[in-house]
C-alpha cells in the first residue's frame, strides 16, 4: 500500500478549481461601475487651519504664553518659558512621528 | 514564480493607471485577468451557489473600484482583492446566517470506501467536504488558489500558526482518506 504524497494531493486539489469563464460578467459589472471620487484635500486643509487657529487664540489669550514669551526673548528660564517650550517641542514632535507615519506608508 | 512577477506588474501598471486618470478601461482589465479565479474561490466558500458567489463578485469589485487609493502594493493585487472578497463572504454569511456543516474526526470512519467506479475527482470533492470548515477554507486558499501561508493568512485574517496546522491537518486527513482509494487503484493495475 502506498500513501498518496502531499504533492500529489496538491496537484490533485489545484486540479479541482478551475477559474471560472467570464461569460458577460465584466461587461455586467462595467455597467454598474459608478464614477469613481477623488479624495479631495480641501476638508483636512480646512481642519487644519481652524485647528491652528484655534490653538493660537487660546494660547496667545493667557498670559502664560506672554510671560513665557517674553522670559524667553529676555533669557530668562522661567516655569512659563519651560512650559511653553515643552509644549513646542511636543508639538514638534507629534508633527514629526504623524510626517514619518505617513512617509512610511506611502 | 516569473508568470506570478509578471502578472504582478501587470496589474501594478493597470492600478497606476485607474489611479492616476479614473481609468475605468484598465479597470476592466483587472477584473477580467482576476474575476475567473475570484468568482471560484467565492463558489467554493458557498458550496457552488453560483448566482449568490457571482453578486458577492461583484460586490467584491465594486469595493475595490471604490477603496482602490487604499490598496498601498504590500500584497499582490490577487491577494488583496481574495481579502476583499472573503470580507465580503463573511458578512454574506452573518447576514444570511448559512450554516455549512462541520466535519468532526469521527466522521473520517464514516466516509464510504471508495469503489472502482468512483472518480477520483468525486472523491476528492467529498473528502474535501468532510474536512472541517476552516480545514477546507485553509485548503482552498494556500493550496487550490496558490497563496502562501502568509498569504493565507492576511486574506483569511488568521494567524500564520492556525494556518499551517490547518494546512497540515488537513492534507493529512485527506492523504488518510485517498489512501483507500490509491489502494484499489493499485489492485485494478495489477489484474
Amino acid at each position: 500500500m502506498s500513501a498518496p504524497r502531499e504533492d500529489d494531493i496538491d496537484a490533485l486539489l489545484r486540479r479541482s478549481l478551475d477559474a471560472i469563464p467570464d461569460a458577460g460578467f465584466s461587461d455586467r459589472l462595467m455597467q454598474r461601475l459608478p464614477p469613481r471620487r477623488r479624495a479631495s484635500a480641501w476638508p483636512l486643509a480646512i481642519g487644519l487651519a481652524l485647528g491652528a487657529l484655534t490653538c493660537c487664540i487660546s494660547l496667545f489669550a493667557t498670559a502664560l504664553w506672554r510671560t513665557g514669551w517674553y522670559d524667553w526673548l529676555h533669557g530668562k528660564l522661567s516655569a512659563c518659558a519651560v512650559v511653553m517650550l515643552l509644549a513646542m517641542m511636543g508639538m514638534s514632535l507629534l508633527a514629526l512621528g504623524w510626517t514619518l507615519a505617513e512617509a512610511e506608508d506611502h | 514564480m516569473a508568470d506570478s512577477a509578471a502578472g504582478a506588474r501587470i496589474d501594478s501598471a493597470l492600478i497606476a493607471r485607474v489611479l492616476a486618470g479614473n481609468d475605468s478601461r484598465a479597470f476592466e482589465q483587472l477584473v477580467r485577468r482576476h474575476q475567473g479565479m475570484v468568482r471560484a474561490q467565492l463558489r467554493r466558500l458557498l458550496h457552488g451557489d453560483e448566482a449568490a458567489a457571482d453578486d458577492l463578485a461583484q460586490e467584491t469589485f465594486l469595493l475595490a473600484w471604490r477603496k482602490l487609493d487604499q490598496f498601498r502594493g504590500e500584497a499582490r493585487f490577487s491577494t488583496w482583492i481574495y481579502r476583499i472578497a472573503y470580507a465580503c463572504f463573511l458578512q454574506a454569511y452573518r447576514r444570511k446566517s448559512w450554516n455549512p456543516r462541520e466535519a468532526g474526526e469521527s466522521e473520517i470512519e464514516q466516509l464510504p470506501a471508495p469503489g472502482d467506479s468512483m472518480d477520483l475527482r468525486l472523491d476528492l470533492a467529498r473528502a474535501m467536504q468532510r474536512l472541517s470548515q476552516a480545514e477546507q477554507t485553509v485548503l482552498l486558499h494556500c493550496v487550490q488558489l496558490g497563496l502562501s501561508h502568509e498569504e493565507t493568512a492576511y486574506v483569511l485574517d488568521m494567524p500564520l500558526g492556525t494556518v499551517k496546522s490547518h494546512a497540515t491537518r488537513g492534507k493529512q486527513k485527506l492523504k488518510t482518506w485517498l489512501t483507500a482509494w490509491q489502494e484499489v487503484d493499485g489492485k485494478r493495475q495489477t489484474l
